[in-house]
């Protein structure tokens, strides 16, 4: 297991730093520099400008000292936001996707296996055909498409919750954001845990316990879960980039300052260093969620340990 | 097993009829699928409005009339689903957007397919230590967010449509990649590959002859899934103000403006969201008809 | 003699896109208490469906009629959670492919207890007590390590010896093998046969051993019955079907075994 650990660290780490250079990249190669759509500088400030923001060194040397920064934590001063560096921007934002996408995830990944693993037991069934039909919708509608048709429905026209805003983390102003992001996500966990317990129902080792005569409650419980649950375990981190994703959007319909905001303003406006912070962050998490998701499969499936 | 008394020609005659007749049955097994049958006349109706229907509609999709401003959809004023805050014409705005929604959809998935294909074939059939490093490679790009790389590389290369093709493309081949993998990784262990070997036919024409063809199915299955996807992400693009640019317009354009302009002209949104529901859904009824029809394994 | 199992006009279909396949069809058979039936036949002849047919373990798709007294209750009346009862219980049940036919995540100990602690509500302690019995007497080496092991930790014979546990848990009246020697090599397959022979005198436990191969069976059968196309063709004593069969379709099988087992 430890070995397992390491050796994903050791592929997360150099990706991570792959990253890192790639957006420090894409930084310097992109036309239109921070200052560029500003009046044109005398060249003494621009001077100190460059020697500010450590522009006048050669490229390797900045990378270095990005990189290093970036190791300590400091992304550094935003282009855009002149008072604030990226860190205070990121900061101010985090609470509120973290509140967002930990709610969504834990809402999808609950809900999806749940009907999932229903729908699979009841085969061909009302129930089953409901819950794919369903998720069928929730798959093919976008969620830019739902979010503002279900702001229209229950916040116009039924006038029952707030359609944007913040509002200190209210559970009203969370509810709309929260299913618009995870209802895709609903779908497609649902989907994958039907066919795998599908898939699970019809092994041979299910065949052994039900010709021991376990209840089929217990089968369920102690035999098909946690095999069929695996290719969910895979997906966690695939279904968080997916999250990352949806929430630019949902923030942006919600009004929610979060920093898929900030991420949105940021390429729009070409702030670089806070796009590129913006990115480091998600990248880490990612990886964090790649990590999680192994240590998850190395305790539900003992065949891992061994390789 | 005296397979090896067959010529080349011979081999390939076997095969590809082989080949026919199970596509032929997977046609008729689709054809049977009821949802799949609708989902395609539904698909089908709608490409051929995209292309036709600007023609036969009397007004342009540009064409701003300051008189018929937010006009709600009405047979009399010939606005069939309203019009917008430029008095433009819905119906034939959805038409256009449905042109570049569709096409986006088709070629970026092609060049998808394409990167995808080579890619996995190369890997599965050459194995060992280059399979190793490749799949290494495709497993690093896969967790990493790529759609907010396809963001900054638009924030960064400008607002192109023919960029939006390549970097759409560019990132979505990875699933294909790693199926076609998997898929060539079988394929090539079956006996007719050995024969193909052993009468001496070169790796290349053994990949282009006999495992891209057996290939086909699957290929053809996610082309269908991943045309929806491609759309979404072009439409998430463009509801981001990073897509298509007006003049132009695509149904992620449209639906955006609907969205922000929901409060005054529901139509807005409903209308160019439902075209583009419509088509996932029909596309992803389809891609399932698709991969039951091929794969008449039942669960 | 006592009866322990009578069959009377089995007919197991299956609905298939195709249509429906009968997969067994009018069948009636006996099996006497401590008697080792042999079913022999091809693949697809409907030797196993015969037999998960009357214990409900079928897949979805396929229905079973007729008359299957079992200790003189009819099988095929009872409802799924009755049957539970029995299977586990008091017929035991050993697979074909031991390398699939356990539980991945769950460790031996575990997978042989819970068939004790839900049949007979043991305790943990007295169902590890009786698992370490078993596997003695499957002839298990370092038992109390092995019970912490999991299926993919051991070889094909030792799951096979695991699958046997399990049967045994419970003191089964009765044991249905299908093809439980098929996947293991031969000098595999000659331990677990004198598994079974051993069970049988030992134990006086009544078996149906379900092979293709006529020379597994002929080992541990004492009565033969041969099955095709959902048919009985032949039934009578092991060695006399076997050294003078009646039937041709038994000849044509018998030919197919080599010389040499003969």
């Amino acid at each position: 297991m430890i070995q397992l650990i390491i050796k994903r660290l050791a592929i997360a780490i150099p990706t991570l730093i792959i990253i890192i250079a790639f957006v420090f990249g894409l930084m310097r190669v992109a036309p239109g520099g921070p200052f560029t759509n500003e009046r044109a500088l005398p060249p003494e400030i621009e001077q100190k400008i460059n020697e500010a923001y450590d522009l006048d060194k050669p490229l390797i040397h900045q990378f270095g000292i990005y990189l290093s920064k970036i190791a300590k934590g400091d992304l550094g001063p935003s282009y855009k936001y002149k008072d604030f560096t990226v860190n205070e921007l990121i900061l101010s934002g985090f609470p509120i996707s973290l509140t967002l996408g930990v709610s969504a995830i834990i809402i999808s990944l609950f809900l999806g296996s749940l009907l999932g693993i229903i729908a699979a037991i009841k085969r061909n069934t009302i129930f089953d055909y409901t819950v794919m039909g369903v998720s069928l919708i929730g798959i093919c509608v976008p969620s830019f498409v739902l979010a503002p048709i279900l702001s229209l429905f229950f916040g116009l026209y039924l006038g029952l919750l707030p359609i944007s805003g913040w509002n200190g983390g209210n559970i009203y102003n969370l509810i709309l954001p929260v299913v618009s992001l995870s209802l895709p996500q609903i779908a497609i966990i649902s989907r994958m845990m039907r066919s795998s317990t599908i898939e699970t129902l019809n092994s041979n080792f299910i065949r052994t316990a039900r010709a021991k005569g376990m209840p089929k409650r217990r089968i369920i419980t102690k035999h098909v879960i946690r095999s069929s649950i695996l290719p969910i375990i895979d997906y966690l981190a695939p279904a968080t980039a997916g999250l990352m994703t949806g929430s630019i959007i949902i923030e942006q319909i919600f009004g929610l300052p979060g920093i898929g905001r900030y991420f949105v303003v940021g390429a729009l406006q070409r702030d670089y260093t806070l796009v590129s912070g913006v990115m480091i962050l998600y990248a880490s998490l990612l990886m964090l969620l790649i990590l999680l998701s192994d240590i998850l499969r190395g305790v539900l499936d003992p065949r891992v340990k061994i390789k | 097993m005296n397979i090896k008394n067959y010529s080349k020609d011979d081999l390939d005659n076997i095969l590809s009829i082989k080949g026919n007749s199970l596509y032929s049955d997977a046609f008729k097994r689709l054809l049977k699928n009821k949802a799949s049958l609708v989902s395609l006349i539904i698909l089908l109706l709608i490409t051929l409005l995209s292309i036709f229907g600007p023609y036969l509609l009397q007004y342009d999709f540009y064409e701003t009339d300051w008189n018929s401003i937010y006009l709600a959809p009405s047979i009399e004023s010939r606005h069939y689903f309203g019009t917008d805050g430029n008095g433009r014409d819905l119906l034939v705005r959805i038409l256009y957007g449905g042109r570049l929604s569709l096409s986006i959809g088709i070629i970026a998935t092609l060049v998808s397919v394409l990167i995808g294909v080579t890619y996995g074939t190369i890997a599965g059939y050459f194995g060992g230590k280059l399979d190793t490093i490749m799949m290494r490679i495709v497993e690093i790009l896969y967790s990493m967010p790529y759609l907010i790389f396809v963001i900054i590389l638009m924030v960064i290369f400008g607002r192109n449509i023919y960029l939006l093709f390549l970097a759409i493309g560019a990132v979505e081949w990875l699933t294909m990649a790693r199926i076609v993998r998997g898929q060539t990784i079988s394929i090539k262990e079956k006996e007719f590959i050995e024969a193909s070997k052993s009468l001496g036919q070169s790796s290349f024409m053994i990949i282009i002859k006999h495992i891209i063809p057996n290939l086909a199915g699957t290929i053809i299955v996610y082309i269908t899934l991943m045309v929806p996807s491609v759309i979404i992400l072009e439409s998430f693009l463009s509801f981001l103000g990073l897509g298509v640019q007006e003049p132009l317009t695509s149904w992620g354009v449209l639906i955006s403006e609907g969205s922000r302009e929901m409060e005054t002209a529901w139509w807005l949104l409903i209308f160019p969201g439902l075209f583009m529901v419509l088509t996932l859904a029909s596309l992803n009824f389809i891609g399932d008809g698709l991969r039951d029809a091929l794969d008449p394994k039942e669960y | 003699m006592e009866t322990i199992l009578s069959v009377n006009g089995l007919s197991v279909n299956f609905d298939t896109s195709q249509g429906l396949f009968k997969a067994v069809d009018n069948i009636s058979f006996s099996i006497e208490k401590g008697e080792c039936l042999g079913i022999a036949g091809e693949s697809g002849s409907g030797k196993t469906q015969t037999f998960f047919s009357i214990t409900g373990i079928l897949s979805d798709n396929g229905t079973a009629t007729g008359i299957a007294d079992f200790n003189d209750v009819d099988l095929l009346k009872l409802t799924e959670k009755e049957l539970s009862n029995i299977r586990g219980k008091k017929i035991g049940f050993i697979f074909q492919d031991p390398m699939t036919s356990l539980t991945p995540h769950m460790n031996i100990g575990n997978q042989l207890i819970e068939v004790s602690m839900v049949h007979e509500k043991k305790t943990k302690n007295e169902a590890l007590k009786k698992a370490k019995e078993v596997l003695d007497i499957v002839k298990l080496p370092r038992i109390e390590n092995l019970l912490k092991k999991y299926p993919h930790e051991l070889s094909g014979g030792m799951r096979q010896r695991v699958m046997i546990g399990i049967s045994l848990m419970c003191d089964p009246l009765f044991i249905i093998a299908d093809e439980p020697t098929t996947a293991l090599d031969v000098t595999t397959q000659k331990e677990i046969l004198k598994i079974f022979n051993d069970l049988k005198k030992f134990k006086d436990i009544t078996i149906a051993l379900i092979s293709h191969d006529i020379g597994v069976i002929s080992e541990v059968s004492d009565t033969i019955l041969i099955m095709n196309e959902g048919h009985i063709i032949e039934k009578g004593n092991c060695q006399e079907v076997l050294i003078s069969p009646k039937h041709e379709y038994t000849k044509h099988l018998l030919s197919c075994v080599p010389e040499w087992m003969k």
